[in-house]
């Protein structure tokens, strides 16, 4: 990859220390390039940029990692997966309490809450990292979304999910779904924002073009072991011409 | 309605017959589309069970082609190799493949006062309409080319795709040709007649360990992953289950020594005790696929492999799969790409020729899928290893892709983002330069969009 952009001093010292969870098995509706988008942006910046995928019964040292990322999968996959993310909850648990950084997505966002219900069988308890539950809709809600976050700013994705996703008190929204359903439909909220853990079921990928949202997830990332960090700008003009244009899509 | 004798048709289907033939005519000669659906809404609506009463008219019956990926082209492959044995069938060619297209497509080739005279009918079926079909239509063979995560927006899920498929082979309890490479399709039906092909061996496959791209996949008897010894690509290859031992099942039809180019194919076929040097006018392992795929088929359905071997050397592609054309004596590729699975292979194709141009155009609308997430899901990093030229980038979504290129690691000042399709392949066609070639990856609708223009310019693509 060229260097095209210009070197602050600041950033050449910094690493970034990424954990795919699952990524093996959670590797459909492109959440992948929610790592690389993640990656190329602490490269872009002279950032040393380490991921490794964790996998099934694979522990996690919680001092490690900067960020983590858990993705969406089928049924069949969420029953292992919530099975496995419950042995890790407590390493999990001690990483965000270290201040790291969570992003999950649809699959993923619902086993960080209490628990989901599905239709018929057990419920999948979740680990209840945040105060949430998810429930087994009738419909499947499948569409474009535009989410506008409490600083005006918006995100921009696909839905593809029937889990209808409900918040406890005091627990904030990611933002309100402009267009699209968001969380469950009713309420029209979308994902979840709670210091450092966030949840969302954006598609699309959600980081590459949302790039303001995911520097800022870069930098409180950064913040963890480096303290607060200023990113440098860089040239996005394709990222916001996708968004842009996402913005316009109906539902 | 009246009892009819065997074969017989009613008044109703006659009438059906006679005035879907006619809406097909006026449709074409006021230049509204190709017919290819309409005429069998009114067919149906004038006689319920003509799809029924037509496809029971043929001999040697009814063969369907389901799967996520290369149903068009394995039937294309089919259709072939049954004419070079000198069968002869109706078949829904323009790739109408729901059941109005399917019930326009026999009406078209059936005539009022004694319907169907073909030996049989071959059908491209979507796989959510097979069971539907499948009610009205002895369907006696099912062939199943490969269950790929496709389409995920429309069906949900995977496990959907595949119980449809399931279901629509046991109404009539078919003979179902299956890719035994694919554990996905292994596992369709359980204790119906089947008949399995493979790959045994090719110069791009990778060994379980250096797999990029490989896709999950479960076992169909226990439910756990399957591990692989050998991946083609995809979740396509030499799986077994390392929790209950099931294992790829010992296939009748086997190619081996798959050797791939830029713009054709050579395999060994195996069937049974004897061999037969193939040559594939298509590149490309997924199209190796599908030959084998519709050869195995011709030889369950009784063709020699002489004719096997013919067909396959004499098909001409189809509609947008692999097409070669010239433009302005300007050689064009175009590949319809609309998975991660399908659009990895195709760009591993391209990266092949090093005097290749690319415009790759991306549409969202419910035919292409309105998702465009599974971008991030192929592999475009190989183009990245040797950005040589231009890359345009272009249709409805666009942008995305020129961010997808970008984070590839493609040079942005070396992405052409221009969204106006005609605009993007004007440019692309003037700044070729002598024994370069242009290869188009559009999805469906882009396709549909490129084929008008081309039409424009004098150049034809097949199915036009």
């Amino acid at each position: 990859m060229p260097r095209r952009f210009t070197i602050y001093s600041a950033g050449s010292e910094l690493e970034l220390r990424i954990a795919h969870l699952y990524a093996h098995f959670l590797n459909i509706y492109g959440d992948r390039g929610n790592i690389i988008a993640l990656s190329q942006r602490a490269r872009w910046r002279q950032m040393e940029v380490k991921v490794d995928a964790i996998d099934l019964g694979q522990d996690i040292d919680p001092d490690y990692y900067d960020f983590y990322f858990v993705g969406g999968g089928q049924d069949k996959q969420q029953i292992v997966i919530a099975e496995d993310l419950r042995k890790k909850e407590k390493q999990i648990k001690e990483a965000i309490g270290n201040g790291a950084v969570i992003l999950s997505v649809c699959g993923g966002y619902q086993l960080l809450g209490h628990y989901y219900k599905p239709h018929e069988g057990p419920e999948l308890k979740g680990i209840s990292l945040v105060d949430a539950y998810t429930v087994a809709g009738n419909r499947r809600m499948i569409g474009n979304v535009l989410v506008k976050r409490d600083d005006a700013t918006t995100l921009v994705g696909f839905e593809n999910h029937s889990g209808k996703t409900f918040l406890g008190k005091g627990v904030n929204a990611l933002g309100k779904a402009i267009v699209g359903n968001g969380n469950n439909g009713e309420d029209k909220l979308e994902g979840l924002a709670q210091g450092t853990v966030y949840g969302t079921y954006l598609h699309g990928s959600l980081l590459p073009k949302n790039p303001a949202f995911a520097d800022q997830l870069l930098s409180q990332a950064l913040a963890r072991r480096y303290g607060a960090q200023h990113l440098q700008p860089l040239d996005d003009h394709f990222e916001n011409q996708a968004h842009k244009r996402a913005m316009t899509l109906p539902a | 309605m009246t009892e009819v004798p065997k074969g017989g048709l009613t008044a109703s289907d006659k009438a059906a017959v006679l005035v879907a033939q006619l809406a097909a005519k006026t449709i074409r000669k006021l230049g509204l589309g190709l017919g290819s659906n309409l005429p069998g809404r009114i067919a149906r609506k004038l006689s319920p069970s003509v799809l029924s009463h037509l496809s029971s008219q043929s001999a040697k019956g009814v063969v369907a082609v389901t799967g996520t990926n290369g149903k068009s082209t394995t039937s294309g492959i089919l259709s072939e190799i049954l004419r070079t044995a000198g069968f002869t069938f109706a078949h829904n060619r323009q790739g109408a493949n729901l059941v109005t297209g399917i019930t326009a497509s026999l009406v078209e080739s059936a005539t009022w006062q004694s319907g169907i005279s073909a030996d049989m009918c071959l059908f491209e079926i979507d796989e959510a309409a097979l069971p539907v079909v499948a009610r009205e239509v002895k369907i006696g063979t099912v062939l199943v080319t490969n269950l790929f995560r496709d389409q995920l927006d429309r069906f949900g899920e995977l496990d959907t795709t595949a119980k449809l498929i399931s279901a629509g082979i046991s109404v009539n309890h078919s003979v179902a040709i299956l890719n035994c490479d694919d554990p996905n399709v292994r596992q369709l039906v359980s204790d119906e007649t089947r008949f399995f092909y493979c790959i045994d061996d090719a110069a791009d496959a990778t060994d379980a360990a250096h797999a990029k791209n490989q896709e999950l996949a479960y076992c169909g008897k226990c439910g756990a992953e399957v591990a692989f010894r050998k991946v083609f690509y995809g979740q396509l290859g030499h799986w077994y289950c390392p929790s209950c031992g099931n294992v790829r099942p010992a296939p009748q039809i086997v190619a081996r020594d798959v050797e791939v180019f830029p713009t054709s194919s050579r395999f060994k076929l195996q069937i049974g005790a004897t061999e037969e040097s193939c040559v594939l006018p298509l590149p490309g392992l997924f199209n190796v696929y599908n030959a084998l795929a519709a050869a195995a088929c011709a030889h369950y359905l009784g063709v020699s492999n002489q004719a096997i071997r013919y067909g396959l050397k004499e098909y001409s592609t189809l509609f947008g799969r692999s097409e070669k054309l010239t433009i302005d004596g300007k050689s064009v590729i175009v590949q319809l790409i609309k998975n991660p699975a399908g659009a990895t292979q195709a760009v591993s194709s391209c990266v092949k020729d090093n005097r290749g141009r690319l415009l790759i155009a991306i549409n969202d609308n419910l035919a292409d899928g309105r998702d465009v997430s599974w971008l991030w899901d192929a592999d475009f990093e190989q183009l990245a290893v040797s950005p040589r030229v231009k890359l345009t980038v272009s249709g409805q979504r666009a942008e995305d892709m020129a961010v997808r290129m970008k984070y590839a690691g493609y040079p942005q000042d070396k992405i052409v983002c221009q969204p106006k399709l005609e605009q993007a392949l004007n440019q692309c066609l003037s700044e070729m330069e002598e024994g370069e070639t242009l290869w188009l990856m559009p999805t469906y609708t882009c396709l549909l969009e490129l084929q008008k223009m081309l039409k424009s310019m004098g150049v034809a693509m097949s199915c036009t």
